[in-house]
């Protein structure tokens, strides 16, 4: 059995000419909570929807818990929960009778959780779907996906219309709950704060192509933000180096280990370091997709001096 | 599952269609057997030998009735055909709840065949009932057995799969439940009028005998099972079946 829940290998999505998916190299290793990043338009949707045969991939292979998504779909699809983007099902029925629709698909269905979540998400379980408001349509997309006794859970957009209250609660229940049985979860979000309080990898998407892929701790303990000032600076060269923005005369510089030795080279070559910082994922992320400054996004190690 | 889904969205209206249905049967069949009445009495009026002729007035009773199930049967038919199949899968894209279906662990395939598995046995139960509730009243005019009726049927609910195949078809394509509607009452009318208008214009009748072949079930005079028709018109309906699952197949959500 494969280490990782998802693997795909230069996955490519193409609507005509445009290339939502370009080549992406995924690794989501089991038992993890891989927060999926990226910009609007970025790709992770289109990502999501190949990864479950919504779409078709147009090149490259995947294998989502080591079935290939070409040819084992309906293998996947029974051991993976799955919270669209848009959080809209059967507007006719209620969520106890999308429960009743839900459970005789899978065989690991629990009864007794969809019972305990309803009462702690406060879910009005006899309310026609459609006439809920968008917080409780979320709750219930949870709710189905929950219950099935998943082996993977993918969560676009999960805390969409929810209060801060049932956010908070449902990363609790997906921490507690399911990663600490083993499971997997794939979240593809905008919010970063989310991500950061339970995901313990991270994969950045810009344009189709995964800029970043790395461990939570490994941002928090390695990556350093550099602040340096010059007249002039100097052409830097380093693989560790994930970005770069200049400001007037001040250089931030964005590597991913051994900042000590890339702020020695920048006062080797000239220029004033101002301070060293701890970053978070937050910065990482607009570090890298940023587009008004300049940005060696998905290539590290090079930037030349700004002109 | 789905089957129980399609079941709870249709079972309103499809209960609505069957007393519909059942009340047209029996209204019409109040009619004949009035009309039939009067018509006698107004022949014993004019020729005494029809006075009591109780074979005579069956066997008029028993037409008429037929005719009304041929009559009512086509339209309940083309109605519940266009209806149920518009209701089909294929408004889930319209509806947004496409990738949530698609998300189940079964094959693409098996929704379409739940699809039309509930709404064929829906039409046939509706164009039955209007030939049910005509029934009563072979018995009240001491007229044939039902068999000469009852064997229009199967024609009618060939058509009416037809029918429901070509709107649960345009349905998928369209995404939609009035787009696909839309685009099957304008398939309907294209088979109609078509033959007609290039026989008229350009006198080119080859399509219209070919439409008279088929539509030769509709013909309130044959007494008979038109097996070759009937055998064309589920030709069509597994033809519409086998694009469905190809659409369904390849389409993406």
């Amino acid at each position: 059995m494969s280490d990782l829940a998802i693997h795909t290998q230069s996955l490519a999505k193409f609507f005509g000419k445009t290339r939502a998916v370009d080549g992406l190299d995924l690794r989501v290793p089991r038992g993890s909570v891989y927060g999926f990043l990226g910009r609007n338009g970025a790709g992770k949707t289109t990502t999501v929807k190949t990864l479950l045969g919504l779409l078709r991939p147009t090149a490259g292979s995947a294998q989502v818990l080591g079935y290939d998504i070409r040819r084992d779909l309906i293998a996947i699809l029974g051991r993976t929960g799955f919270v669209p983007e848009n959080k809209t099902l059967f507007d006719s029925l209620t969520p106890a009778q999308l429960v009743r629709f839900n459970r005789g698909y899978f065989p690991n269905w629990s009864d007794e959780l969809a019972a305990r979540y309803a009462e702690l998400f406060e879910i009005p379980m006899h309310v026609r779907f459609g006439k809920l408001s968008l917080g409780n349509k979320t709750k219930v997309c949870h709710l189905l996906a929950l219950c099935q006794g998943a082996e993977l859970l993918v969560l676009d957009e999960p805390s969409v219309g929810l209060d801060p209250v049932i956010t908070d609660l449902l990363l609790r229940v997906l921490v507690e709950d399911h990663v600490s049985e083993g499971r997997t979860v794939f979240l593809s979000s905008h919010q970063l704060a989310e991500v950061e309080r339970i995901a313990d990898w991270v994969g950045i998407i810009e344009n189709g192509k995964i800029l970043l892929e790395t461990r939570l701790e490994d941002i928090r303990q390695n990556y350093r933000l550099i602040r340096a000032a010059a007249e002039t600076a100097p052409s830097v060269s380093s693989p560790h180096l994930v970005a770069a923005k200049r400001l007037e005369n001040f250089w931030s510089y964005l590597v991913a280990r051994d900042a000590e030795d890339f702020a020695a080279m920048l006062r080797a070559k000239g220029m004033t370091i101002l301070e060293i910082l701890p970053v978070s994922l937050g910065e990482v992320f607009l570090g890298l997709t940023r587009k008004e400054v300049p940005c060696i996004s998905g290539k590290p190690g090079t930037i030349p001096a700004p002109a | 599952m789905y089957l129980w889904k399609t079941w709870h969205d249709s079972r309103t209206r499809v209960v609505v269609y069957i007393l519909a249905a059942l009340s047209v049967g029996l209204l019409s069949g109040l009619d004949v057997v009035a009309w039939a009445n009067w018509h006698t009495l107004w022949l014993t009026l004019e020729r005494p030998i029809y006075r009591n002729n109780w074979d005579f007035y069956g066997d008029l009773t028993f037409d008429l009735l037929r005719w009304q199930v041929i009559g009512y049967g086509q339209v309940a038919a083309l109605l519940a055909g266009l209806s149920l199949g518009a209701s089909g899968v294929g408004r889930e894209y319209g509806a947004g709840t496409m990738h949530f279906v698609l998300t189940r662990p079964r094959a693409r395939r098996s929704f379409v065949f739940t699809d039309w598995m509930t709404g064929l046995t829906a039409m046939v139960i509706v164009v039955g009932a209007l030939a049910y509730g005509v029934l009563p009243f072979l018995w009240l005019a001491h007229a044939q057995g039902p068999g000469n009726i009852l064997i229009g049927l199967p024609s009618l609910w060939a058509l009416g799969a037809a029918i429901f195949g070509l709107a649960s078809f345009t349905t998928l394509v369209a995404g939609s439940a009035p787009k696909g509607l839309v685009l099957s009452v304008a398939g309907v009318l294209t088979y109609f009028f078509l033959p007609t208008a290039l026989d008229e214009w350009w006198h080119m009748d080859t399509l219209i005998k070919a439409q008279d072949w088929t539509l030769q079930i509709l013909a309130r005079d044959s007494y008979y099972f038109h097996w070759s028709v009937t055998a064309f018109w589920l030709a069509v309906a597994a033809s519409f079946l086998g694009a469905s699952l190809l659409w369904i197949k390849f389409r993406e959500v």
